[in-house]
């Protein structure tokens, strides 16, 4: 039975997903996007009206009026793709994946319709840059600091067949010390705050943190609860972060893989 | 404060007697206050949910102005729920047999509970070892701590074993690490928006949590929800049943070292995101579900491709399944491994596939059935044995069961809208249930000008989980993941 098992297995459809494809793929992510020429006052008045967390802001500084959109803080549900008229669509690509904090965030100038500070990484080039670090190992032990088990579901998912995590010479390990990386998720509920201070001082140096989804950048939905510390950053030192609620595959590897970047080329490092 | 503590001990009392009739079993305890009051003027209350010869659920409820008496000698699943009674709303159950705190830590001080006190500024304590294990004692007995961190890709908890050479003796759990005072999180919440705290209670169940939070407020307002809304809804909840029980079957032949279904099962489950993201735009259903209906609707083109889709990878899981169940080293492995006998199951109040595969036939689609599952029957599959077998052969029954009430509901998708408008206006509480892919989860909400002052759940991790240490007895540690993964429990569902 166990050659049926194996013989099906090698006559099963080839879905391995390529680097191209993948990279900072967000489909299913529910991560809005902003068309800028559609942008009015009263539309960005209403959007911010609507979000449940902070993700969208109206900031009035100077004689200007900038809206806001902190990925970190998105939690994708959909409410400012209702609201906005067309000017909020889900993304098809979220590049702002394994960035600092500062680059998870985007402003538009309501005036002049358009965004400020273009900080876009270049795709093509990062991708190209990502495919020279393909075969070089990095391990990763993954800490769920508090999590719905949203972010584990997906980062259980780098390992299936269609993005199989392993090509790239990037292996889950069990012990913080075999550790180049801790991939942590979740609010750090108060109860997870010590094992995950230990987990991060048992990990060789130098050491690289991810922190995973809306609850590990900024605390999420769960941010002013009485039994959560607060987000990755309120424990540990983070070097880059991962948006999303919870980050599809795609999104979680090109964040793996930009924070490898990032470091690999410190010229390339996203401005803040 | 006029009330006596007598007058509390009557109401408990009835409720401790229904528990004690045979045809009852617990569901949930849970408290609330009155929030009219502040501060130690609240009264506060307590909630016995109770199934009543398996078709109704009653609720006895009664003021509290002293210690009540434990329920737990009377329904050992009493014992979480009053325990969580105490760490929350301070409410000391006499007779508990284990009345350690639960939710809360060493680093928690004493008399801080957070549903009736100001928890906002919770002082960090570090008395770190206080926490006391049971000890089993003798020649060659040997205590293995695992966690809170694990080795693979799942969430915190600790297991502690007392084992004999490879014999595990006694398995004690700790649990609610990811405890993120949730229920708590939902007080003044707008109704509208408790729906996206429902979907990260746990992640992997969403639109169930979800649905039963919406059904809980159309219920409470007399919202009717249009029929193709509620098509759409038992879509999702049984798509979600099928990604569950799919991972879990890989996840189990991965447990016992056998590759080639775990790879198989995960691309299954993996194919079905991908249609979820194709035509909902949600890998995991997020967003959809929202009071008065859903966000999304199918185009007729798009019924029959998605029905494609779903049939296709349950079809090729049923093949694989077969493989599974015939293969004589996955045999030797599932066979008699981690039994949990109906008798200790009936007793700690246990739900969903973990008590079907124990002999006890239980379905909130069946007893209890809310929107589209009113117009079905659902067929219950069982089995007897309650060993890692049993578990895996009832998610493998219910995936091909789940893929033809989706295509069921898809054939006949009732024309119309797919959402109601949500009139909300003064003072409403309501329950309801849905059949998660873990089992009975219900959602109780209390709603005052549009915002949630209270909202318990019920969840089938919080029920099961302290069945797994009754399982492990006489099996070797080295099965313990897999008999983990057979019950597959949710760590942050429980911990909430």
């Amino acid at each position: 039975m166990i050659g049926d098992a194996v013989e099906r297995s090698l006559r099963s459809p080839q879905v391995l997903i390529s680097v191209s494809e993948l990279f900072s793929n967000a489909a299913g992510s529910r991560m809005p996007d902003v068309q800028p020429g559609l942008l009015t006052d009263e539309v960005a008045r209403r959007v911010v009206a609507a979000c449940p967390t902070s993700a969208l802001k109206i900031d009035e500084a100077a004689g200007r009026t900038h809206l806001i959109l902190d990925y970190g803080e998105c939690i994708g549900c959909s409410r400012c793709v209702a609201a906005g008229d067309g000017a909020f669509r889900y993304s098809e690509k979220v590049a702002r994946c394994g960035v600092s904090k500062e680059s998870l965030v985007r402003r538009w100038d309501l005036q002049s319709r358009a965004e400020v500070v273009q900080d876009e990484p270049a795709l093509s080039q990062a991708a190209e840059q990502i495919r020279a670090l393909v075969g070089q190992a990095l391990n990763i032990r993954q800490v769920d600091a508090g999590s719905c088990n949203g972010c584990e579901a997906e980062i259980g998912a780098l390992t299936n067949p269609y993005y199989d995590l392993e090509r790239f010479g990037i292996h889950f390990v069990a012990s913080p010390k075999h550790a180049d990386m801790l991939l942590v998720t979740g609010p750090v509920t108060r109860n997870m705050a010590a094992a995950l201070k230990n987990a991060y001082d048992a990990v060789p140096s130098p050491k690289l943190v991810v922190a995973v989804g809306a609850c590990g950048c900024s605390g999420g939905i769960f941010g002013g609860s009485h039994a959560v510390v607060g987000p990755v950053d309120a424990v540990i030192p983070v070097n880059g972060y991962i948006p999303g609620c919870p980050p599809t595959p795609a999104m979680l590897l090109t964040g793996i893989l930009q924070v490898l970047r990032t470091l690999t080329s410190p010229s390339r490092r996203p401005r803040s | 404060m006029t009330k006596t503590p007598l007058n509390s001990e009557a109401g408990v009392s009835r409720a401790l007697d229904l528990l004690r009739a045979a045809n009852t079993r617990l569901v949930s305890i849970f408290g609330s206050t009155d929030l009219d009051r502040i501060g130690d003027n609240r009264v506060r209350r307590v909630h016995y949910l109770i199934d009543v010869n398996g078709r109704e659920y009653r609720m006895l409820s009664s003021p509290v102005t002293g210690p009540i008496p434990s329920a737990t000698e009377v329904a050992p699943a009493a014992a979480w729920y009053e325990r969580e009674l105490h760490d929350q709303y301070g409410i000391e159950c006499v007779g508990h047999p284990d009345p350690r705190p639960l939710l809360f830590h060493e680093n928690w001080p004493e008399k801080v509970h957070p549903m009736i006190h100001d928890a906002s500024h919770v002082p960090w304590i570090n008395d770190e070892g206080q926490y006391r294990f049971l000890r089993v004692q003798g020649d060659g007995v040997c205590e293995v701590p695992v966690g809170p961190i694990h080795a693979g890709i799942i969430e915190p908890g600790h297991f502690r074993f007392s084992v004999v050479g490879d014999t595990v003796l006694h398995l004690e759990l700790r649990h609610f690490y990811t405890h993120k005072g949730t229920e708590k999180l939902f007080e003044k919440t707008p109704v509208m928006d408790g729906v996206m705290i429902a979907e990260s209670v746990s992640g992997d169940n969403c639109f169930s949590h979800a649905v039963a939070y919406c059904q809980a407020i159309e219920t409470a307002f007399a919202i009717s929800v249009p029929p193709r809304a509620q098509a759409i809804r038992l879509i999702g909840l049984e798509l979600e049943r099928m990604l569950a029980h799919i991972a879990d079957v890989g996840a189990l032949c991965g447990d016992v070292g056998f590759g080639v279904p775990a790879a198989y099962s995960a691309r299954l489950k993996e194919s079905l995101l991908q249609a979820s993201t194709r035509f909902f735009g949600t890998r995991f259903w997020r967003g959809v579900a929202v009071p008065g209906g859903v966000t999304r609707d199918l185009s007729n083109a798009e019924t029959s491709e998605f029905g494609r889709m779903v049939t296709s990878a349950a079809r090729e899981f049923q093949q694989m399944a077969r493989l599974i169940l015939h293969t004589s080293s996955v045999q030797n492995r599932f066979a008699s491994t981690g039994i949990l006998t109906a008798e200790i199951a009936r007793q700690l109040a246990v739900v969903g596939p973990v008590a079907r595969a124990s002999g006890i036939r239980l379905d909130v689609r069946r007893d209890h059935p809310s929107g589209r599952y009113r117009d079905i029957n659902v067929e219950v599959p069982h089995y007897k044995y309650g060993d890692v077998l049993a578990r895996a052969r009832i998610r493998i029954d219910e995936t091909a069961i789940s893929m033809g009430l989706i295509n069921e509901a898809l054939k006949e998708l009732p024309a119309g809208s797919v959402l109601a408008p949500v009139p909300m206006a003064g003072t409403a509480e309501a329950l309801s249930a849905v059949e998660s892919p873990r089992g009975e989860l219900l959602y109780w909400v209390r709603i005052r000008d549009g915002k949630i002052t209270r909202c318990h759940i019920k969840s089938p991790s919080f029920q099961n989980w302290p069945a797994l240490p009754l399982a492990m007895p006489g099996n070797i540690i080295a099965d313990f993941p897999v008999i983990n993964k057979s019950f597959n429990l949710s760590y942050s569902g429980c911990d909430r």
